[in-house]
């Protein structure tokens, strides 16, 4: 496991912020908390413990953020096709158009829609919230999710009807209503974007935004209600497809003798390493509560490298980044979905389909990161198609 | 003292069906600058007139016979601009806008001539010009140099569902009325026309309150009989960000949230 060698306290020094009051809540006041000393020890990051709220344990927090400021949150866009199943209504738009598809969403706008691939990860990130409310009531350091869809608004009321029938928090979105959601994404200062169009996933990854593609399993494996798990591939996800290209054009062999030759280059960055520092961001704000060994967010690398060798290359890579993750796994070349069936990520990254597919099949929720040379259709990030 | 001034270029419309709209003239043409041999340079309202001519375009393509269309008045108070009426009636000639009247006002009846001409809608980029005719009861609402990015092909118009975006204009009962029924107007028009490739779009905003403060707007727009393209739910995020995407040529503030204020 690489090693993490920064110092909480040097990470929070230098941010002594003042009190502030809860910005643009909806109007009630939160004022509720009663521990100042929590408050002033907010963001030193000092590791004394919370004072004990007795009688307060058993019911929800009433303090804390709600509504945080996009740039300070990590910001996940999904759209509403992998928010919810909706592969009846999409079957209507395909047969018998954007009409006839809008009709049958109103008429059926009191029944809600059941839930996505991406429905376990965002009941998990606000498992997450709660704890970093509870320890962090003036921090706008969350997560924050926003249903970025391309349904027109009249499918809005239904979308919402299903958002409160599920007990989401989700209070911000946009239908853009046909127009590209992109432009959006940014506004909104979009850490990762979860849609179930390819095209959408890929014109995301070319403006710099993490992404991936999520499809349905046929069956999923129950995943942790408490903690957040979140796998990520190694190469063209956590880092860019250098070495995968090197494999392609000239085989393992060339592979493996370019790694050693190189281990102690760093690997460029790839499209999703940006949100592996966003958790691990927030992994230190619990580890700087005393929270390490419960942390509610666990993060893996499943790659094809092996330990011995090539693997080297990457884990120097990470440590160079001050990137932590908490579990690597090397499996040299041996088959992803046994390995993710037990780690039982709420989300797993992957650029080869074969790999997403393989790891569906046994129940793993896995979204696809068009990205890098694993695409039958070209390569370079620099060739998103604009809608 | 109100004059007005028929353009002959233009068949006039249908006065008890059509939706007229002003416009300070100010707002078209840049004032002052030629744009050599006599005719003004265009200023930051001419995509939205554009706009706006699209639509009738796209009306009577599906209707030649529509009387629901955008009258266009060009109103000015300034009283050097007046003193070149003509200049301005033959730049507005010269770039073939559908204006079909102009009106020469002065500031203190400005409101009434708006009022007496039946004006449902009044786009100008002065601020205080734009605060006192909303306090009169004209539904009003402010242009600024944004305006003039925003596309000529497509008119977009954003609803406000939280009466806070614009603390400029007090909402009063008249003016939510007027909002009210202009906009209700506007969701006809859009429904002569498909789901994609609209002349017209509706957007409705929230900017404070949550998911439920967008839905009851929604709501509410479909009582007024409106159905919006898009739907954008800030609960406090900056707007900024979100308007330079979604361009609208103009806001309207009030009448639509779904909670009673």
């Amino acid at each position: 496991m690489v090693k993490m060698s920064l110092d909480p306290v040097q990470v929070m020094s230098g941010q002594v912020k003042e009190l502030k009051v809860a910005p643009s809540s909806n109007g009630d006041s939160r004022g509720s908390w009663e521990e100042k000393e929590e408050f002033d020890q907010d963001h030193l990051g000092l590791t004394s413990k919370p004072i004990p709220v007795t009688g307060r344990r058993a019911r929800k927090v009433e303090g804390g953020i709600f509504f945080p400021k996009p740039e300070n949150a990590v910001t996940i866009a999904v759209s509403s096709r992998v928010l919810f199943r909706t592969e009846r209504e999409q079957k209507v738009f395909e047969q018998k158009g954007v009409e006839e598809y809008l009709r049958y969403q109103i008429e059926h706008e009191n029944e809600p829609f059941a839930p996505g691939p991406a429905f376990p990860f965002v009941k998990a990130l606000e498992a997450v919230n709660s704890r970093l409310r509870e320890l962090y009531p003036q921090s706008e350091e969350l997560f924050d999710i926003v249903l970025v869809t391309y349904n027109h608004a009249h499918v809005g009321i239904r979308l919402i009807n299903t958002i409160n029938h599920h007990n989401l928090f989700i209070e911000r979105f946009c239908m853009t209503g046909g127009s590209s959601p992109i432009g959006y994404l940014k506004a909104w200062h979009t850490n990762l974007y979860l849609s179930a169009d390819a095209d959408k996933v890929r014109e995301a990854l070319a403006e710099g935004i993490a992404a991936a593609t999520m499809f349905m399993p046929e069956k999923l494996t129950e995943v942790s209600q408490s903690q957040l798990r979140v796998a990520f591939d190694g190469d063209a996800v956590l880092f860019s497809d250098e070495s995968e290209r090197i494999f392609k054009a000239h085989g393992l062999d060339k592979f493996f003798e370019h790694e050693k030759e190189n281990e102690d280059t760093l690997l460029d960055h790839g499209p999703l390493k940006g949100f592996l520092e966003a958790l691990g961001k927030l992994q230190k704000k619990f580890y700087a509560k005393g929270h390490r060994l419960d942390c509610p967010i666990r993060t893996f690398l499943v790659t094809a490298r092996s330990a011995a060798s090539s693997g080297i290359r990457a884990l120097k890579t990470l440590r160079a980044w001050g990137l932590e993750i908490d579990e690597a796994l090397f499996l040299a070349g041996a088959p992803k979905g046994p390995m993710l069936e037990k780690i039982r990520p709420h989300i797993y990254f992957d650029d080869q389909m074969f790999h997403v597919e393989g790891a569906a099949e046994m129940g793993t929720i896995a979204a696809h990161v068009p990205y890098g040379i694993a695409q039958k259709h070209n390569a370079k990030q620099n060739t998103g198609v604009r809608k | 003292m109100v004059s007005t001034v028929q353009n002959t270029d233009v068949k006039q419309k249908d006065s008890d069906h059509a939706v007229v709209v002003a416009v300070a003239s100010r707002a078209v043409f840049e004032p002052g600058a030629g744009g050599g041999d006599g005719v003004y340079a265009e200023g930051v309202a001419f995509p939205l007139l554009q706009a706006l001519q699209k639509v009738n375009e796209r009306l009577l393509e599906e209707n030649s016979a529509e009387s629901l269309l955008f009258d266009i008045v060009l109103i000015t108070t300034d009283s050097q601009q007046q003193q070149q009426s003509s200049q301005l009636i033959s730049s507005t000639k010269h770039y073939g806008l559908e204006v079909s009247r102009f009106c020469f006002s002065t500031e203190e009846d400005f409101s009434e001539s708006l009022l007496k001409n039946n004006v449902q809608l009044f786009l100008s980029t002065d601020r205080n010009e734009v605060s006192q005719t909303s306090q009169k009861g004209v539904l009003s609402a402010l242009l600024d140099e944004y305006t003039a990015s925003c596309p000529s092909e497509q008119l977009r118009v954003l609803l406000c569902g939280d009466a806070v975006i614009r603390p400029d204009t007090n909402p009063t009962p008249a003016s939510r009325q007027a909002a009210q029924s202009f906009s209700a107007r506007l969701g006809k028009m859009r429904q002569r026309f498909g789901m994609s490739d609209s002349p017209l779009s509706i957007t409705l905003m929230t900017s404070c309150g949550g998911r439920d403060s967008c839905g009851g707007a929604l709501q509410t727009l479909r009582s007024l009989g409106i159905s919006a393209d898009e739907a954008y739910c800030l609960a406090g995020a900056p707007q900024g960000p979100i308007l330079s995407v979604l361009r609208p040529h103009f806001l309207l503030s009030d009448g639509f949230s779904g909670l009673e204020d």
